[in-house]
């Protein structure tokens, strides 16, 4: 019994140390730092690395999302790329059927995923969150098959070619240094937003209820209103991360979404890092660079690796790389200040 | 009205198939109160090994027998190993690590093996059994056979066996159990053993239906959910119930709804999981969940 | 049938301390109480000797030491420990907790079954019936029954005349004398109830928070002021 209650307060104590003014300044630096390297990056690199910058921007949003769910509220969805593929098929659809201007699709894709998150949600989350994975696997299974039956919106197993956003001339910008500015402004916002969502009452009320949910409720805190509601963020998080992927692609099919992309996300979540804020960053880097690295050793490599890092996370550092480099440069302080 | 029989039949045969994964998936929950996401993977790497050993020459039911024991001793070193050290921690933190198992198991057949699908050896000869106008598979008696002596198997370790009754007893009560001298840590490992036993036997009956690749189980798994759901995640007879309710009607879904089809029939799972989850959380024949704090 | 020592026992869990240095010795065929106030660490003291909780000093049993050892393995050395809430395996039948009871062991079980039935003819008519169905004082008698099962040389009890109507309460530990007297088994029994617990015992020890307090017969320990007024509701 010992045993577990030590394993608990692993994953349930995380950045939870309060923040000294110091700390926020550094974070600050860090942020602004990482902001004004990523604003440079693009007119350094070749248009090939600037896609996969991009990939990485869309999945750092995606994960974000997850991270709200999973981090935060301590719940489970193995079906997250469902919604990042409602998202992106709303912004496909928008722009195929209606020829909406590509701002639009945003907020429509963001609707969409919210509604659809708050629908399977408020069954799911009566429940323990065992279920939700459930539930959350089997919505994104069936979204596929279900992608091919209505041909005539979505394409079909052929999916839809769009055409992608143009860089307006004023900006002088290559299209793929335009596509990655959208991308990056989203991304950025996205983080605004969901900091801020964190720090409002309901962040608070989620982490109370992740840490000890009959503690939660009895001061009143309502378990089941907020876990949805993190549940359709984080979905609506997944959907904007969709509509950034069809303007970057400027293609859809049913078959780039299959229910492995959900379980990368959350691979992705847990190797960068739970219930942090960098952790989607690090997570986001490492869906896009690791299969890409280790698929030459061989197909199945960066299945390998992936698994084995994530059970290897949960057991030694189940806030996974961003908590390590918390405990990395902390311990390096430590060390300076003592010297 | 033959037709509908004809389809039951096939549904019950599809439904078995769900029935022993989902058996496998109740037997770990009632251990552990772990659900193993990684429970297809491992039945889908168990007939892996069988197929290894009659690609090297074994018969097939000597093959099968071996590869029973391997995934019985692969499930026990995997809880010792990889489960344990998480045993206790909060289900988030139990459910991400076997789902690592799942990315892990699934990658490593593909690398062992390669992502090429491979022809599994059927074990049940052709040809169907006629009567009253209905024909009934040889392959799907030899199905129904096959999850009846596990089910039976099963009832006799459990109900007339020492070592049945204390894992029974730890299941119940660990703590408890770990008081009148029984192992629990050991007991533990035997059920994943047994779980993987069990789920073995589900990988060596699907091989030969859906061609044997690293990804065969994905499609299964989903619906031994749903299976586990309805019957009731802590119920082994739920899972068999609820395995063989799924498989028909996912078949008579597929077959008479037109709006569903054979292509979405994927959807029935879904929507089993969540009826059940609105009308019944505690599945057919389980007990009412009661949360802990 | 065995002599238990146990010489300056510090346990708790996690970083709570919860005794502080405990020592005594129960003779052979002993019965010894265990009482004390809410808190004072008496559950704790038994989950030490049992192996539910790790502890440091020495606990022996017959000279071989305890400490350390997980609470299955001092079953097979003949340690029963009935717990706090009995320990009942609720959806088992009555039968498979008494045989439970005899896990460690291979022979004469069944003769040992008829023994428990003579104990607690109550449990008989019940034999297929889930555990879980039986009234709070039949759980006790099966608890102790399946205590009785592992042939005990040291048997621990845990409050048990919790929640039990008082009629019950005096007929169970008169069963737990008449054992102790026929098979010579050493008990240690923690118990609200000093009353009925002095009854029964030879000799009785006083815990708060964490520390003896007090030791002797269990007529000293009835005869004492202060016992007597906190404990047992009335002044000598």
């Amino acid at each position: 019994m010992s045993e577990s209650t030590q394993v608990s307060d692993r994953t349930t104590t995380r950045e939870q140390a309060p923040v000294r003014p110091g700390a926020t300044k550094w974070r600050w630096a860090a942020a602004a730092a990482l902001l004004a390297a990523a604003v440079y990056a693009p007119f350094q690199l070749v248009p090939f690395h600037v896609f996969q910058l991009t990939m990485v921007l869309i999945y750092a949003v995606a994960l974000l999302g997850l991270n709200l769910l999973v981090g935060h509220a301590g719940q489970i969805s193995l079906g997250h790329g469902a919604f990042f593929a409602v998202g992106a098929y709303t912004a496909a659809i928008l722009l195929d059927r209606w020829d909406a201007p590509y701002p639009l699709t945003l907020p429509v894709a963001a609707l969409v995923a919210f509604v659809l998150g708050l629908a399977f949600g408020v069954p799911a989350m009566r429940l323990r969150g065992l279920y939700l994975a459930l539930v959350t696997l089997a919505i994104a299974i069936f979204l596929v098959p279900l992608l091919k039956r209505f041909e005539e919106v979505t394409g079909g197993s052929m999916g839809l070619s769009l055409a992608k956003p143009a860089p307006p001339a004023w900006t002088g910008l290559a299209e793929d240094q335009w596509l990655y500015f959208l991308a990056l402004a989203v991304t950025v916002a996205a983080f605004l937003l969901a900091a801020s969502l964190l720090r409002s009452r309901v962040g608070r009320a989620l982490h109370a209820i992740r840490d000890n949910e009959a503690a939660a409720e009895v001061m009143g805190v309502r378990p089941a209103y907020y876990k949805t509601l993190a549940f359709a963020w984080s979905a609506m998080f997944a959907g904007i991360a969709g509509c950034v992927y069809t303007w970057v692609i400027g293609f859809v099919s049913p078959d780039s979404f299959v229910v492995n992309l959900s379980i990368t996300l959350l691979a992705g979540l847990v190797v960068g890092g739970l219930g942090s804020l960098s952790g989607p960053v690090l997570g986001a880097l490492f869906v896009m660079f690791v299969p890409s690295i280790s698929q030459d050793i061989n197909e199945a490599a960066p299945g390998v690796i992936f698994g084995l890092l994530i059970i290897a996370v949960m057991y030694v550092a189940p806030t996974g790389l961003a908590g390590l480099a918390g405990r990395a440069t902390n311990s390096i302080k430590k060390t300076l200040r003592k010297g | 009205m033959a037709g509908f029989l004809q389809q039951v039949i096939v549904g019950l045969g599809t439904g078995a198939i769900y029935a022993s994964l989902a058996l496998a998936l109740v037997l770990i929950y009632r251990f552990t109160g772990i659900v193993n996401f990684a429970q297809g993977e491992l039945a889908m790497f168990s007939a892996y090994v069988a197929w290894q050993f009659t690609a090297v020459g074994v018969p097939f039911w000597l093959a099968l027998v071996l590869a029973l024991v391997v995934s019985f001793a692969g499930g026990m070193l995997i809880e010792r190993v990889i489960i344990r050290p998480v045993e206790g921690a909060p289900e988030l933190t139990v459910v991400i690590v076997t789902v690592g198992l799942f990315i892990f198991v699934n990658a490593a057949a593909g690398w062992i093996w390669t992502f090429l699908i491979k022809d599994f050896p059927n074990p049940f000869p052709g040809g169907a059994l006629e009567m009253g106008g209905l024909s009934v598979g040889f392959g799907t008696l030899g199905v129904f056979a096959v999850v009846g002596i596990v089910m039976g198997l099963l009832y006799l370790l459990f109900q007339h066996t020492k070592i049945g009754l204390g894992m029974r007893a730890v299941s119940t009560n660990p703590e408890s159990a770990r008081l009148v001298g029984i192992r629990v840590g050991w007991t533990l490992a035997l059920g994943w053993g047994l779980a993987a036993t069990v789920g073995a036997v589900s990988g060596v009956l699907v091989a030969p239906l859906l061609f044997l690749e690293p990804n065969m189980m994905g499609g299964v798994l989903i619906y031994a959910f749903a299976a586990a759901t309805l019957g009731g995640f802590d119920s082994p007879v739920g899972a068999v119930v609820g395995g063989l309710v799924v498989g028909v009607a996912e078949t008579l879904a597929g077959a008479y709804v037109t709006a569903i089809g054979p292509d979405l029939k994927v959807g029935v799972p879904l929507a089993i999981i969540l009826g059940v989850l609105l009308l019944r959380p505690q599945g057919l024949f389980g007990r009412a969940v009661v949360e802990r704090a | 049938m065995s002599e238990l020592a146990v010489h300056d026992l510090h346990a708790g869990y996690g970083g709570a301390q919860v005794l502080h240095g405990v020592s005594l010795t129960v003779a052979e065929g002993e019965i010894c109480a265990i009482l004390g106030p809410n808190g004072a660490g008496k559950t704790t003291l038994l989950r030490a000797l049992s192996g539910m909780v790790k502890g440091r000093g020495s606990v022996k049993l017959d000279g071989a030491e305890l400490l350390g050892r997980p609470p299955d393995a001092l079953a097979r050395l003949g340690v029963a420990h009935v717990p706090e809430g009995r320990g009942t395996f609720m959806p088992l039948t009555v039968e498979e907790n008494l045989r439970l009871g005899a896990y460690v062991r291979r022979s004469g079980v069944e003769d040992d079954l008829e023994r428990i039935y003579t104990y607690f003819p109550a449990l008989k008519p019940r034999l297929k019936q889930a555990a879980g169905s039986l009234s709070g004082g039949e759980q006790q008698m099966l608890a102790l029954g399946r205590a009785l099962m592992l042939r005990p040389r040291l048997l621990l009890l845990d409050e048990p005349s919790l929640g039990l109507a008082p009629l019950i309460t005096r007929e169970l530990f008169h069963i737990v004398r008449t054992i102790n007297e026929q098979e010579r088994t050493t008990v240690v029994v923690v118990e609200q109830n000093a009353h009925l617990a002095l009854g029964v015992a030879q000799q009785a020890h006083v815990l708060e928070t964490g520390r003896i307090v007090l030791s002797g017969t269990a007529a000293d320990i009835r005869a004492d002021e202060q016992v007597a007024q906190s404990y047992l509701g009335y002044r000598v």
